[in-house]
């Protein structure tokens, strides 16, 4: 036994319950790490070279295809992106009806996570079929507000899978008084299947954990920042989306393809925990008010209280979507003429699994010259490599490679990793020498 | 009494719109959709074909198969039939059965399901169906009007 605890190798082949593919390759010899290495097989940067020669009517509509989950935080990144270059300033109501397009990405994304792919690992369930059989109330109610919140984006953008809602300038219709009427009794109605979410999630049993890490998340001075804001650090750091690259370094690993990103060399997070962390007070104070009755200490440095966040954050953005919706009237015109011209503009926006970053070079007719898209989930890949290896130590490397494996799981899921944006399934080989 | 719900469940991906072809020769057969018959085409619904589901007193799904069989065989599948699922569960893999297998854990399936499969070939994006997954669809279409006594 005691040879075996000194030298394993772990590979796990399939993680499931993440979005996309990816794989896990962990070695120990000696009792310590000398690989941890998260492999990432799909490469969605051949996106950013399709772009290429692109009329910039067609980019939003072209990025929402990168991701299933998460195709309005695409295009609403890419269109403030051009937005900015062209000099375009949205309505009023187009600004505030992207708000609302956008919680409702929030809405679906976060409670399809929390229940179909996160939750199960804290009941000792294997997938969401087993936590039905012990949790069936809290199931139905997840699947209600992840159908409310595909409700919502499907109401601007026609269809909640690889939405066509947006366009430069604005949205291409605006729903009738009547249909919204209809969400807003929705909203209101799951507001308080929402505040009882925050309550279960708030009393599931997580393993204790304390890192040291930086929390990277949009900022806004009044809001808590969703479509709009700078970019803010843990550590103090604020600046605008066009000095994202003077700060946030990408690079190759040869396991991945996937790039890694790094703030000051370090890994970073992105994504729920680090918004809450950062942002916490911008909620409402109904909400400050519930989760300060959790008894959650933020800023929190236990990356399984990421499955709180989350369900903080849907009831948030449906306060966002009832609060923007009152009083709504269909405009006269749903977006404003655009005149493109050359250069270069980034954007940025929170996607529910964190900052999402675009850059575009455009020529004088509207046309994209190159293109960077840093989606969340490479920014928190090395952050997950840190975390594996930090966790792994606490959990114990004599653990049974069973149990190592879905440690590592639960671990990754925990930044709900959208491999499709950066990979699939994890495939965790494990070798013992 | 909520009626009867017909979902063709596709994609826009050659043989792979098998189940939207079953709901075109429905109505182009004359199949009149209203308050007790719901005709609808899904696109991939995962978990959201849960919630429609409910409220009905008989479903009937429509959805491509591939099991190495010949493309434009019918096949009807029991609950019995379903595979057990269990593992491997992502939103991306989330498909028919999945979808019903979660439904039953949650007391949510229709008094009356049936499950029809139209084995498929290749399902290549924005490629059209082959002529043997058309004709299975009317075949299909045909004998579900009979079923409902059309």
């Amino acid at each position: 036994m005691s040879e075996q605890r000194r030298s394993v190798a772990i590979h796990v082949p399939v993680l499931t319950r993440v979005e996309g593919e990816g794989a896990l390759d962990l070695r120990i010899d000696n009792g310590e790490i000398v690989q941890l290495r998260l492999r990432i097989f799909e490469p969605p940067r051949f996106f950013e070279k399709f772009l290429e020669g692109r009329s910039y009517t067609e980019i939003p509509d072209m990025v929402a295809r990168i991701c299933g989950i998460c195709p309005v935080a695409y295009q609403a990144t890419a269109a403030q992106a051009l937005e900015r270059l062209f000099g375009v300033e949205l309505s009023p109501w187009a600004r505030a009806m992207r708000r609302v397009f956008y919680c409702g990405e929030w809405i679906q994304s976060h409670s399809l996570h929390i229940h179909l792919l996160a939750a199960p690992d804290f009941f000792g369930c294997s997938s969401v079929i087993e936590l039905a059989r012990i949790a069936p109330e809290e199931v139905r109610r997840g699947l209600r507000i992840q159908a409310l919140g595909n409700e919502l984006m499907d109401l601007f953008g026609a269809r909640s899978v690889h939405p066509v809602g947006i366009r430069v300038g604005g949205f291409h219709g605006a729903p009738s008084v009547e249909r919204i009427g209809d969400i807003r009794e929705k909203l209101r109605a799951a507001l308080p299947e929402a505040e009882a979410l925050i309550r279960w999630a708030a009393g599931i049993a997580v393993p204790q954990d304390d890192q040291a890490f930086v929390c990277v998340a949009m900022r806004h001075p009044l809001d808590y920042a969703i479509e709009c804001g700078d970019i803010g650090a843990s550590d103090g750091l604020h600046i605008g989306a066009a000095a994202y690259d003077e700060h946030f370094a990408e690079r190759h690993e040869a396991h991945s393809t996937a790039l890694f990103s790094s703030y000051r060399q370090q890994p970073y997070l992105v994504g729920p925990l680090a918004r809450l962390n950062l942002n916490h007070a911008r909620l409402p104070a109904r909400i400050k008010a519930l989760l300060a009755a959790t008894g959650l200490v933020l800023p929190s440095r236990n990356l399984f209280h990421s499955l709180l966040a989350r369900a903080v954050e849907i009831l948030l953005a449906l306060h966002e979507a009832l609060r923007l919706l009152d009083g709504y009237r269909v405009p006269d015109s749903p977006w404003v003429p655009v005149t493109p011209r050359a250069g270069v503009a980034a954007g940025c926006t929170e996607a529910p699994r964190g900052l999402l970053w675009h850059r575009y070079e455009m020529d004088a007719d509207g046309c994209v010259v190159s293109a960077r898209i840093v989606p969340p989930t490479s920014q928190n890949q090395a952050r997950i490599e840190e975390d594996l290896r930090r966790s792994l130590l606490d959990f114990g490397l004599d653990q049974p490679d069973e149990a190592l494996r879905l440690h590592c799981e639960k671990v990754i899921r925990n930044y709900d990793p959208c491999i499709s944006c950066a990979t699939h399934f994890l495939r965790m080989t494990v070798e013992r020498t | 009494m909520s009626g009867v719900r017909i979902l063709g469940i596709g994609s826009p991906s050659g043989d792979d719109q098998a189940g939207w072809l079953v709901v075109d020769a429905l109505l182009a057969g004359g199949m009149q959709a209203g308050e007790v018959l719901v005709i609808e085409k899904l696109d991939r619904p995962g978990a959201g074909l849960i919630g429609l589901l409910g409220g009905a007193d008989r479903v009937i799904l429509v959805d491509a198969m591939q099991s190495h069989g010949r493309p434009g065989r019918l096949a009807r599948f029991d609950e019995e039939d379903w595979p057990r699922y269990g593992h491997g569960l992502s939103s991306h893999g989330f498909g028919v059965l999945a979808a019903l297998t979660l439904a039953r854990e949650l007391g949510g399936l229709p008094s009356r399901l049936e499950l029809y499969g139209i084995e498929i070939a290749a399902a290549h994006p924005g490629a059209a169906p082959g002529p043997e997954i058309q004709a299975a669809a009317r075949q299909l279409a045909a004998i579900i009007a009979a079923s409902l006594g059309g």
